[in-house]
C-alpha cells in the first residue's frame, strides 16, 4: 500500500487557508479556521475530528457545493473560488463526485436513470462499457429498474457511488458514506472505495467517526475547532481510535 | 430535460395536480369567457328593414369628447334608447347630386299584436316583394308582414297607443320580422314623434360618384348631430336587442376579465411556488449532482409548459361546455334575445390558452428565481427547508400599497360625489387585497404571536403546538390567507352590494309609493281617464324613459321617470331634500340627490341633458330628492318628454283610491281589453323579481371569482395537510394523543381561517360601507342573514375538507409507517 505524506505526484485537491463563518452577524460561528491540506492523486484520506469539528464544511468548500468565507480551493490546477455557480456545476458534474450520508438518490427515478443523471445533465455521452463495469463492480445489475425505495440503505450506498463514479470523476468526497450502514454492508462500501483509489487511481476524500472505516484509507487526518489538529499515514484501527480519545479527553477538560 | 421533469412530476404528484387544477380551472373560466365576449366581437347586427339602402342616417348615442388633467382627450359615448333624426333632414338629403330615393321611417309601435309598423316608402329598402296583393293606397289599408297570418283582403286589428283600429290587407310580404306597412301619411299620423323619423333610408343613383355621396350625407349628418352609417354598418342603425346583448357580452366579460387573469397569475404562481417549497431537497440534490441553476430553471419551465398543455386539453372542452350553458342561462333570464348566435369559440380557447401558458411560465420565472437561490449543500442536511424571511422589497412593496389603499378609503369615506367616492372604494378594495397577499407573511406570523396566549389557554398543549406551527408556517400559509381574504373581501363587498342595492331599491319604492292600486294601461292616455273615475283621488301617469346627462366621467345614460305633475304628491313621495316638486313641468326638472353630486348640480341650476331621442334639453333643478333608486335618478314632467318618446302611452298609472274605486277601475279595465289593475303590493313583488334576475349575472361572474380563489386556497391547504405525515407521526411517538393532534389542528385551523375571515370581513365591510354610503346616504350596509350563514359555513367546509378530515386519515394510519416514509 502507498502512503503519500511526502512530497507529492500530482494534487488533486488543495485548499489554501480556508475559512468559513456561519451566521455573520449576532453570533457567527466559524467552522473552519485557516485550514490548509493537500490531496494527492490516487490517494483515499479519512476526515476525522469530534461532532462540530468543520469535517463536512471542509468537504462541502472542497468539493464546490458551498463557498467559503475566504481562502481558496483548487481541483488540479483550477481555483474554485472566483468561478461562476454554472462553471462550477460543469466542474462538479465532470470531475468530482460525492456519495452523502443519506438522501442520495432522487426519488422519481430509477437506480439506473439515477446512475446516469450526471451525464444525462451534461449531455455527454454515456460510455456505456465503463456503465456496465460500474454497474457490476457495485453488485446492482438485477436491480437497475427499481426505485430508491425499494432498497436497502447499503443498496442505496452503493447507487450512490456508482453515480459519483459514472462520470470517472478525479475526486470523489464522502460524508460519512457508512454511517447508517451494518459493520457487513459498511465493509462491502468501504472495499468499493479503496478499489477504486487502486484500481482507477482516483481520490477520495472521506469523512467518518468510525475507526475501523478510517483503516481503510491512506491517510487521517484530524479536524477540531475548525483547524487540522493532527495529519497522519492511517496507523491502524485502534490507534486511531486511541487517537480520537486522547483528543476527547482534552476537549472534555 | 422534458423527460426527466416528467418523471419529477410525476413523483410529486401533489403540488403538480394542484397546479394543474388552478391551470385547468383557469382555462375553464377563460374559454368560457372569451366565448361569449368573441360571440359579442362577432355578432354583426343583420339590417331588416334597410336592407339595400346604400346610407343610412340615424340618432343612435351620444358621444362626448373632453380632456382629462393630463391634456388626453377622452370619448365616452351612452346609447340613446330612442333616438331620432329631424325629419327636415330628408329634403335636404335629397338635394344631394347622386341621391335616387330617401325616405325617413315614422317607426310606430304596434302594442297588439306585438309588431312595428312603418311607412311605404321605405319598403322599397327592404329589398323585398310583395308576395300577394299590392301596396296600400288608403289610410286603412297595410301591407302585412306573413308572421301577422293575414291575406289580402282580411281585416286586421291593430292597438297603436291605446287606440285599437281595423286595416284592412291590402298585401302580405315576407320582410324578416313582424312588420306592418301603412301610407306614407297614415304612418306619419301614427307616430309617436311627428317630424322626426327613426331612421333615414337613402339609394343612390347608378353611376353617381358613392364616395361624393357619402361624404355630402356625412357632413349633413354631423351638422344635424347625428351619424351616417354605410353599407356595412347599417345592421348598428336598426334599433336591436341584438345590439344591447352585443355590448353586454362585451362589457361583462372585459370587465371581470381582467381580474380573473389576475386571479390566476396570483394562484398559479403560488401553487408553482409552492410545488418549488415541497421539492426542495430534490432540487438541491440536483443541483448538488450537477444540475446548473440554468438546468432547473428549465426543467421547472418544461415541467409548467407540460401542466399547461394537459390544463388546456381539459379546459377547453370544458370552457366551452360552460360557455353554452351560461349563453342558455342568460337566454332564459333575457338577458340576450333568442337565437342570439354563441361563437364557435376557437378563437376564444386559443387566447385562453395562450393566456394560461402565458402566465403558467410568469409563474414558474418568479418561482425560478427562488429555485436560484436554492444551495446545493442543503441537499446534505436532515430537513430541506426554505429561509423563512421574506424580502424587505416586498415588505416595503406592501406597506406602499397598505398606505395606498387606506388614502383610498379616506376618500371613500369623505368624497360628496358619488360615482367618485364608488371609483375610490373600488380601488381601496383591490389595494387592500393587493396588500394583503404581499404582507401575509408578517400577517400570519403577527397573528400567530398574537393568537398564542389565547391558544394555549383555551387547548392547553394542543394550543402551544399549533401557535408554534401557526409560527412556522407562516410562509407556507401566506396563499391560502390571501386567497381566503380575497373571497372573502370580495365575494362580501360585490355580491352583498347587489344585495344592499336591491333591497334599497325596494324599500324606497315601497316607501316612495303612496298609490294603492296599479294600472297597467296599454296606450293613450289613461291617467286622464282614470283620474275622473268615481272613487280615484288621484292618477299619475308614469312613463319610464332615460335621459343621458354629464359628469365627470363623461356622457352616461340614466333611468328617468316622465310623470304628470298634477297631484303628484298623493300618489308618490320622492322624500325631497332640496325644492320642492310643485314647479315640475315644462323646462324644470328633479333629480336624486346622487345624480345631483355626480353631476355637480343643485336647486336652481341649469341641467344640461338629452332626452331619449336625443334632443338636447336645458332643464331648470327644482327639486332633489333622495329615492332615486326607486324612482330613477331624473323625474321630468310627461309634456317635458311627450313627442320624445318611441311610444305614446303611459307605462303605468298610480292610483290613490277612494271608496268605490275599485269597481270603477275594473270597470275601466274591462273596456280597455289589455290593461290590469295590480294593488301596491304585487307590483313591489314585480319589481324584485326583476331586480334579482338583473343581479343573476353579477352575481354568476363573482361566484366564480369567488370559487377559483377558494379553490386555490383548497389545493394548497390540502397539500400542506398532507405534507405533515411525518411531523404528525412524529408528534405521536414523542407521546401528543391523537386528540391531542386532532385538536392542534382544530385550533390552527381556527387561528388561520379566523385571521382570513377577519381581515377579509373588515375589507368587505368597509368598501361596502362606502359604496352604500354613496348610493343610499346610509353607512350601514345590509348583510343578509344567509350570507353571514354562508361567509362562515363556508370557511369552515373548506377547513373541514381540506385539512381536518385528511389529518384524520393520516392519523389513522399507525405512526411508524409513517415515520419510516423515505423523503
Ligand atoms: N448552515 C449552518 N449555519 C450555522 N452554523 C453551521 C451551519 N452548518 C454548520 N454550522 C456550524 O459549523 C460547525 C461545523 O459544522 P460541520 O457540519 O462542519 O461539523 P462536522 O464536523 O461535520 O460535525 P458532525 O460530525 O456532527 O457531522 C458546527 O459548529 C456547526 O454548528
Ligand atoms: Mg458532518
Amino acid at each position: 500500500m502507498l502512503v503519500h505524506s511526502g512530497p507529492m505526484v500530482g494534487t488533486a485537491v488543495r485548499v489554501e487557508k480556508l475559512t468559513k463563518v456561519y451566521g455573520v452577524g449576532s453570533a457567527p460561528v466559524t467552522a473552519l479556521d485557516s485550514v490548509d491540506a493537500a490531496f494527492g492523486r490516487g490517494t483515499f484520506t479519512a476526515v476525522m475530528g469530534p461532532s462540530g469539528s468543520g469535517k463536512s464544511t471542509l468537504l462541502q468548500t472542497a468539493a464546490g457545493l458551498d463557498r467559503p468565507s475566504s481562502g481558496q480551493v483548487f481541483i488540479g490546477d483550477t481555483d474554485l473560488t472566483r468561478m461562476s455557480e454554472t462553471k462550477l456545476t460543469e466542474l462538479r458534474r465532470t470531475r468530482v463526485g460525492f456519495v452523502f450520508q443519506a438522501f442520495n438518490l432522487i426519488g422519481a427515478l430509477t437506480v439506473e436513470e439515477n446512475i446516469v443523471l450526471p451525464l444525462r445533465l451534461s449531455g455527454a455521452p454515456a460510455d456505456r462499457a465503463w456503465l456496465a463495469q460500474v454497474v457490476d463492480r457495485v453488485g446492482l445489475g438485477d436491480r437497475l429498474r427499481h426505485r430508491p425505495a425499494a432498497l436497502s440503505g447499503g443498496q442505496q450506498q452503493r447507487v450512490a457511488i456508482a453515480r459519483a463514479l459514472a462520470t470517472r470523476p478525479e475526486v470523489i468526497f464522502c460524508d460519512e458514506p457508512t454511517g447508517a450502514l451494518d459493520s457487513r454492508t459498511a465493509a462491502d462500501v468501504l472495499t468499493l472505495l479503496r478499489a477504486v483509489v487502486d484500481e482507477q487511481g482516483q481520490t477520495v476524500v472521506m469523512v467518518t467517526h468510525d475507526p475501523v472505516a478510517a483503516s481503510y484509507a491512506d491517510r487521517v487526518m484530524v479536524l477540531a475547532d475548525g483547524r487540522v489538529v493532527a495529519d497522519m499515514p492511517q496507523p491502524g484501527a485502534a490507534r486511531i481510535a486511541e487517537h480520537l480519545a486522547s483528543l476527547d479527553r482534552r476537549a472534555a477538560r | 430535460m422534458i423527460v426527466l421533469a416528467a418523471k419529477l412530476l410525476r413523483h410529486r404528484a401533489g403540488p403538480a395536480v394542484a397546479t394543474l387544477i388552478a391551470l385547468a380551472v383557469g382555462v375553464l373560466i377563460l374559454v368560457a369567457m372569451g366565448t361569449l365576449v368573441e360571440s359579442g366581437l362577432r355578432f354583426q347586427p343583420e339590417p331588416r328593414l334597410f336592407r339595400s339602402a346604400d346610407l343610412v342616417v340615424a340618432h343612435r348615442e351620444i358621444s362626448q369628447t373632453s380632456k382629462d388633467f393630463t391634456g388626453d382627450t377622452e370619448t365616452t359615448t351612452a346609447a340613446l334608447a330612442d333616438g331620432t333624426v329631424d325629419g327636415k333632414l330628408v329634403a335636404r338629403i335629397r338635394q344631394v347630386p347622386g341621391v335616387a330615393t330617401v325616405a325617413g321611417d315614422d317607426r310606430v309601435i304596434v302594442d297588439s299584436p306585438a309588431a312595428v309598423g312603418h311607412g311605404w316608402g321605405v319598403f322599397a329598402f327592404t329589398g323585398r316583394s310583395i308576395a300577394e296583393g299590392s301596396a296600400p293606397q288608403t289610410a286603412d289599408e297595410v301591407v302585412a308582414d306573413v308572421r301577422l297570418r293575414a291575406a289580402p283582403g282580411d281585416q286586421l286589428g291593430l292597438t297603436i297607443g291605446g287606440i285599437r283600429k281595423s286595416y284592412r290587407v291590402s298585401g302580405t310580404a315576407d320582410t324578416g320580422a313582424a312588420q306592418v306597412f301603412f301610407t306614407d301619411a297614415q304612418a306619419a299620423r301614427l307616430s309617436a314623434h311627428p317630424g322626426r323619423f327613426d331612421t333615414i333610408g337613402l339609394s343612390t343613383r347608378p353611376g353617381a360618384d358613392g364616395g361624393a355621396v357619402t361624404e355630402a350625407i356625412r357632413r349633413i349628418a354631423s351638422d344635424a348631430g347625428v351619424t351616417a352609417y354605410s353599407a356595412g354598418q347599417r345592421g348598428h342603425a336598426e334599433q336591436s336587442a341584438g345590439l344591447n346583448a352585443r355590448s353586454l357580452l362585451i362589457e361583462a366579460g372585459s370587465a371581470f376579465g381582467g381580474y380573473v387573469v389576475l386571479l390566476i397569475v396570483f394562484v398559479v404562481a403560488g401553487t408553482i411556488g409552492l410545488s418549488v417549497r415541497h421539492r426542495r431537497r430534490d432540487l438541491a440534490l440536483l443541483r448538488a449532482v450537477a444540475a446548473t441553476p440554468g438546468q432547473l430553471r428549465r426543467m421547472l419551465m418544461a415541467e409548467t409548459m407540460l401542466l399547461s398543455l394537459v390544463a388546456a386539453i381539459l379546459g377547453v372542452p370544458t370552457g366551452l361546455l360552460a360557455a353554452r350553458w351560461v349563453h342558455g342561462e342568460l337566454i332564459d333570464r333575457g338577458f340576450i334575445p333568442a337565437g342570439f348566435p354563441l361563437a364557435a369559440g376557437g378563437l376564444a380557447g386559443l387566447a385562453a390558452v395562450g393566456v394560461a401558458v402565458l402566465v403558467a411560465v410568469l409563474a414558474a420565472l418568479i418561482a425560478g428565481r427562488r429555485v436560484t437561490r436554492i444551495k446545493p449543500v442543503e441537499a446534505l442536511g436532515e430537513i430541506a427547508v426554505e429561509p423563512s424571511r421574506s424580502g424587505p422589497i416586498r415588505l416595503g412593496f406592501g406597506l406602499v400599497t397598505l398606505i395606498g389603499a387606506g388614502a383610498a378609503g379616506g376618500f371613500a369615506a369623505t368624497m360628496s360625489a358619488a360615482t367618485a367616492a364608488l371609483a375610490s372604494a373600488v380601488g381601496m378594495l383591490y389595494l387592500f387585497v393587493l396588500a394583503v397577499s404581499l404582507l401575509a407573511p408578517w400577517i400570519n406570523a403577527f397573528a400567530a404571536r398574537l393568537l398564542a396566549p389565547p391558544l394555549s389557554r383555551l387547548w392547553r398543549a394542543s394550543g402551544y403546538l399549533a401557535a408554534k406551527n401557526l409560527r412556522a408556517n407562516a410562509q407556507g400559509m401566506a396563499t391560502v390567507l390571501t386567497a381566503l381574504v380575497l373571497s372573502v373581501g370580495f365575494g362580501g363587498s360585490v355580491w352583498f352590494l347587489q344585495d344592499n342595492l336591491e333591497r334599497q331599491t325596494m324599500t324606497q319604492s315601497r316607501a316612495g309609493t303612496l298609490a294603492d292600486r296599479v294600472v297597467v294601461p296599454i296606450g293613450g292616455d289613461a291617467a286622464a281617464e282614470i283620474r275622473g273615475l268615481g272613487g280615484v283621488r288621484a292618477a299619475t301617469g308614469v312613463r319610464h324613459t332615460s335621459v343621458v346627462v354629464t359628469s365627470f366621467e363623461g356622457v352616461q345614460a340614466v333611468g328617468a321617470q316622465a310623470v304628470d305633475p298634477a297631484a303628484l304628491s298623493t300618489t308618490m313621495d320622492l322624500d325631497v331634500t332640496d325644492g320642492s316638486l310643485d314647479k315640475l313641468g315644462d323646462g324644470t326638472v328633479a333629480v336624486s340627490v346622487m345624480q345631483a353630486s355626480t353631476s355637480g348640480w343643485q336647486v336652481g341650476d341649469q341641467a344640461e341633458l338629452w332626452l331619449s331621442d336625443g334632443t338636447p334639453a336645458n332643464l331648470t333643478v327644482v327639486a332633489l330628492y333622495r329615492r332615486g333608486l326607486g324612482f330613477g335618478d331624473v323625474t321630468l314632467a310627461k309634456s317635458t318628454v311627450a313627442g320624445h318618446l318611441a311610444r305614446d302611452a303611459d307605462d303605468e298609472v298610480l292610483v290613490r283610491t277612494g271608496p268605490g274605486a275599485d269597481a270603477a277601475l275594473g270597470a275601466w279595465t274591462t273596456a280597455h281589453p289589455g290593461s290590469t289593475v295590480i294593488d301596491a303590493g304585487t307590483r313591489d313583488q314585480q319589481i324584485g323579481a326583476d331586480l334579482a334576475l338583473g343581479a343573476w349575472l353579477n352575481k354568476l361572474l363573482i361566484g366564480v371569482m369567488v370559487g377559483y380563489a377558494a379553490l386555490a386556497a383548497a389545493t394548497t391547504m390540502v397539500m400542506a395537510a398532507l405534507a405533515r405525515r411525518r411531523e404528525l407521526a412524529l408528534l405521536q411517538l414523542v407521546g401528543v394523543t391523537r386528540r391531542q393532534i386532532g385538536r392542534m389542528v382544530n385550533a390552527e385551523q381556527a387561528g388561520l381561517l379566523g385571521t382570513a375571515v377577519l381581515i377579509g370581513a373588515a375589507i368587505a365591510a368597509l368598501t361596502l360601507g362606502s359604496i352604500v354610503r354613496a348610493l343610499t346616504g346610509s353607512p350601514i350596509p345590509y348583510v343578509p342573514p344567509l350570507g353571514w350563514v354562508a361567509v362562515l359555513g363556508g370557511v369552515t367546509l373548506l377547513a373541514l375538507a381540506t385539512t381536518i378530515w385528511p389529518v384524520r386519515r393520516l392519523l389513522r394510519i399507525p405512526p411508524i409507517d409513517n415515520i419510516g416514509i423515505k423523503e
